[in-house]
């Protein structure tokens, strides 16, 4: 499995491991140019381990502001948020797919930011919960989850805030099965599950009523 | 909105309206919520600290012969690599505590079990092996697979009853059955009444055998440690349940004396249990960070957590029923393994059997070592996997009989006695008001699987007791010249809203408008003890403490005036009321109704009434979802969640949300939630347990309502399609 890192025994693939290899590949299939990361998508010895690993530069805005970074190219999209750029609101739950918690919007789309790569952003439009609130008051969304109980320990509601903004971006208008639908790879564990979905259905009411005295 | 009735049952006053609790109130600290702004344990970034990951065994049962660190320690990046080696002597004590006894330093010490920050010989797939600190994550991650460990594989032994045959492999000298504080294999339970009489004075003896399986905790923040020293004092950001036991714990592994820690989590990204005190890898954030002199921030990933840490203990249990023509309950008899892992973590009990009346009861329950992942506490930690079996024994007892379950469980459930009192009793009333609203007798199918087609109907219900008991705890409360208020309360804040509830508890005591109190929380050197946010204990312990901090301040203010200028006022309280020995309750049923496609094997939950009675219901849209997120998660339990093990090598094969297949928004059906109110004047305002109670039933009523649905008893957790494919081919 190229570029994939296991520990002995072990069954667990690194999530992060995985995409340096696959990612890597990408990056340089994309480029094809002298900084392609030569040896990256091959199982590192411990002297290539022991090299520094491959960087990039990307460029690409969150929340609107645009950043100008230089990556490495194993570096998650999550990991450049709340480590290099201190949007720590984005979270971490699972790292390999399985549960929301990173969700943020990539022009507009839903991505796992866990899942995603730095390098991958170039020219893209990342928004994450720090973006929400515009100009000091909360989205719709945000307002109708206090008001509604959504988070319970909170540690999903990011990830349940940006899937839920996304859909109700494209239907503004949904039925429960919809944001059921919308939200499924959105875990909770506290599994206020229907907290979540009355808050979303009032958060439409309200832009819908908002809407009609316009 | 919530359905709330507040009749009076018996032994409680009804309930007077009150100012500020009972209303529904937003979280004081809801913006930080849904901003992202709240800051939870890996969003502490400290200046120039070290990421650090931990190592763990692949074998379920090995002994370590050598580890290589060589390559590891050249990699440029790495700051320290420890293990057993390194570090043979520091015990993790909550690990090992030996017959569940929470907290007692006395049992960590006399041990024999006694479980070290890393083991050798390890015992589980998971177990920590050696650790790394280094200048980033991806360099710890890399230092790892360079770390080269020779293990002599040792025989392992996953299933509870081979664990206690003849000639099994021992995972302890002293044998495979979990020891006692005083280090002797002796199960827990115990004999009451006749036992021997009560069958055979039994016109029907039903007997089953019942398996319930491992479920994690699986809170959605994977566990991590913030470790750093300053001088001789540790300062430790973890996410932790109880912040006063997680000090107490880790200072006493680490020779240190309580307030040489500092613990801080204010917000932690779920509980559910087993965190109330010290972790494995605090310990080992620890000493990397002594090495280091640096701070290191130590992270699990999912998998890590899943195994390493700890969940809902598995069990065996094979139960016998007596019962009398006229659907009396006779004799009980009870004789469960229950799988905890090579570590004796908690208890390893079940309850459920005290709903019952029924004096004469045998039970013995024995704690059992495997080679399995460490058995803990999760939400009502011997509840919901107790209650299924009886539960289902009972419904099938009331068949037996010719009964409707709801008129054999009033005829049967336990109600107070001279020789049994309770602060009050609803548990009636819970179940008629349950019966009503959900339809029962509409509902529930007298011949099970009666219904025409593949796709069946049916109803089953459940009803419990729980702890609720008073006891001690701490809050300290301030006012200053300007009339704000500032309450100091050792609680964290895991999900359910406890920073916000002691601020409520405070405005009401206090009479003051809920936006004049400031609440300083979760940080061991700013706040009092409390019992931490484990066994329902905070809104009722700790609640009561603030209660009687604001009579302080009261009279205080009463004596001497408001403060002036810059004086405060300043009132402490470390209530220890008693219930002058009677049992304090809270009751719940549960009311379920099923459609089962008896060719393709799915369970569709098409009603789910939950009643409860929790005393005064103090914040009524958070206490709803706690109850409705409970029974999800008593779902999940029901129908989905296990850890299956590779028999031929003892490997874990469903460590994670997807293996372990949990509830997704689109598996979750709508759940009714009914408060009886009461108050019985104990606790802050009547108030008593919500939290735990909810996951109890949710087993035990889907499993009632799948026989309702189809006439087959599923003996064994989880309820899965294959698993009623099978019965119903």
């Amino acid at each position: 499995m190229a570029g994939s890192q296991r520990n002995e025994g072990s069954d667990e693939l690194s999530r992060r491991g995985f995409l340096q290899g696959s990612g890597a590949a990408l990056v340089a299939a994309g480029l094809a140019g002298p900084s392609s990361p030569a040896g990256a998508a091959t199982e590192p010895s411990a002297d290539q381990v022991a090299s520094s690993a491959p960087r990039s530069s990307v460029r690409f805005t969150v929340n609107g502001a645009e950043q100008r970074l230089e990556v490495e190219d194993r570096w998650t999209l999550v990991e450049v948020l709340r480590d290099h750029l201190g949007l720590t609101g984005t979270k971490i739950g699972c790292e390999r797919g399985e549960c929301g918690a990173c969700t943020v919007l990539v022009d507009g789309a839903p991505v796992y930011s866990c899942s995603t790569l730095a390098v991958w952003m170039e020219g893209r439009a990342v928004r994450t919960v720090e973006g929400l609130a515009q100009g000091g008051e909360l989205s719709a969304l945000q307002q109708a989850f206090i008001e509604n109980n959504a988070p319970q320990c909170g540690f999903c509601t990011s990830g349940q805030l940006m899937a839920s903004t996304a859909l109700l971006a494209r239907n503004p208008t949904p039925t429960a099965d919809d944001v059921r639908s919308a939200l499924v790879g959105n875990l909770c564990r506290c599994s206020n599950y229907n907290a979540i979905v009355e808050a979303v259905l009032a958060a439409a009411a309200t832009a819908r009523s908002a809407g009609g005295a316009e | 909105m919530t359905p709330r009735q507040t009749a009076p049952s018996a032994g409680a006053a009804q309930v007077q309206p009150l100012q500020t609790v009972g209303r529904n109130v937003p979280r004081i600290d809801a913006v930080e919520r849904v901003t992202g702004r709240a800051t939870y344990t890996r969003d502490v970034h400290l200046p120039g600290m070290l990421y650090a990951r931990v190592l763990t065994s692949p074998h379920p049962h090995a002994r370590i012969a050598s580890i290589d660190v060589s390559r590891a320690a050249a990699l440029p990046g790495v700051r320290a690599i420890i293990s057993h080696t390194t570090h043979p002597d520091i015990v993790y004590g909550s690990g090992s505590i030996a017959g569940g006894a929470q907290y007692n330093d006395e049992a960590k010490d006399r041990t024999l079990h006694k479980r070290y920050m890393f083991g050798n010989p390890v015992r589980f797939v998971g177990e920590p092996v050696a650790a790394v600190a280094a200048v980033d994550r991806h360099v710890a991650e890399e230092a790892l697979g360079l770390i080269t460990v020779t293990y002599e594989e040792l025989d392992f032994v996953l299933d509870v009853d081979e664990a206690l045959e003849p000639g099994a492999p021992q995972i302890w000298p002293e044998g495979n059955i979990g020891l006692n504080g005083q280090n002797r294999p002796l199960p827990l339970g115990g004999r009451q009444g006749d036992p021997d009489a009560g069958f055979a004075a039994a016109a029907h003896v039903l007997e089953g055998r019942y398996t319930t399986a491992f479920n994690q905790d699986a809170q959605l923040e994977p566990r991590s440690a913030l470790a750093h020293w300053e001088g001789d004092k540790l300062v430790l950001h973890t996410p932790t349940q109880g912040i006063s036991n997680c000090r107490h714990d880790n200072a006493k592994d680490l020779g240190l004396e309580d307030h040489q820690v500092q613990v801080i989590c204010q917000y932690m990204g779920g509980g559910f249990g087993d965190k109330n005190g010290s972790y494995y890898f605090d310990l080992i954030a620890a000493m990397l960070s002594k090495e280091t002199g640096t701070p290191v921030l130590l992270e699990l990933s999912r998998k890590e957590d899943w195994l390493g840490t700890h969940g809902r203990w598995s069990t065996v249990q094979d139960l016998r029923v007596g019962v009398s023509d006229d659907g009396t309950v006779t004799a009980i008899e009870l004789r469960c393994r229950s799988g905890m892992g090579p570590f004796l973590r908690r208890s390893g009990s079940v309850s459920g059997i005290d709903a019952y009346a029924c004096p004469n009861v045998d039970r013995q329950i024995f704690p059992v070592h495997t080679n399995r992942v460490v058995g803990g506490n999760f939400r009502a930690p011997s509840e919901p996997q107790g209650y299924f079996p009886i539960q289902s024994i009972m419904d099938d007892a009331a068949y037996r009989v010719g009964m409707d379950p709801v008129e054999f469980a009033l005829k049967n459930m336990r109600r107070p006695t001279d020789q049994v009192r309770f602060t009050n009793y609803s548990m009636e009333e819970c179940i008629r008001t349950g019966a009503e609203l959900f339809d029962w007798s509409a509902r529930w199918r007298p011949t099970p699987g009666s219904a025409q087609g593949p796709v069946k109907q049916g109803a089953g219900f459940s009803f419990m007791m729980f702890r609720s008991g008073v006891g001690p705890s701490s809050a300290i409360l301030r006012v200053d010249a300007t009339g704000r208020y500032t309450l100091f309360v050792g609680v964290t804040d895991v999900g359910p809203g406890a920073k916000t509830t002691m601020a409520l508890i405070a405005a009401e005591a206090l009479g003051v408008p809920l936006d004049r109190v400031d609440v300083v929380w979760g940080d061991t050197d700013r706040c009092p003890y409390s019992v931490g946010e484990s066994g329902s204990r905070t809104t009722i312990m700790t609640g009561y403490a603030v209660v009687e901090a604001a009579r302080g301040l009261q009279r205080q203010i009463s004596e001497r005036g408001m403060p002036r200028g810059d004086a405060v006022l300043i009132a402490s309280a470390t209530p220890n009321p008693s219930t002058q020995g009677r049992q304090r309750l809270c009751f719940g049923a549960h009311f379920v109704e099923t459609e089962v496609d008896v060719e393709l094997g799915h369970v569709r939950i098409t009603k789910y009434v939950a009643v409860h009675e929790s005393g005064r219901i103090l914040n009524p849209l958070p206490a709803r979802d706690q109850i409705r997120g409970a029974v999800m998660q008593g779902i999940g339990m029901a129908l989905r969640e296990d850890l299956l093990y590779d028999a031929r090598n003892g490997q874990p094969l469903t460590a994670g949300y997807y293996g372990a297949r949990h509830l997704t928004h689109l598996d979750a059906p709508r759940i009714e939630v009914t408060f009886i109110e009461t108050d019985d004047g104990y606790g802050p305002f009547g108030a008593k347990t919500v939290g735990e109670a909810g996951i109890i039933l949710g087993p035990s009523a889907v499993a009632n309502a799948i026989f309702n649905s189809t006439g087959r008893r599923m003996h064994d957790l989880p309820i899965t399609r294959s698993r009623l494919v099978q019965e119903l081919a």
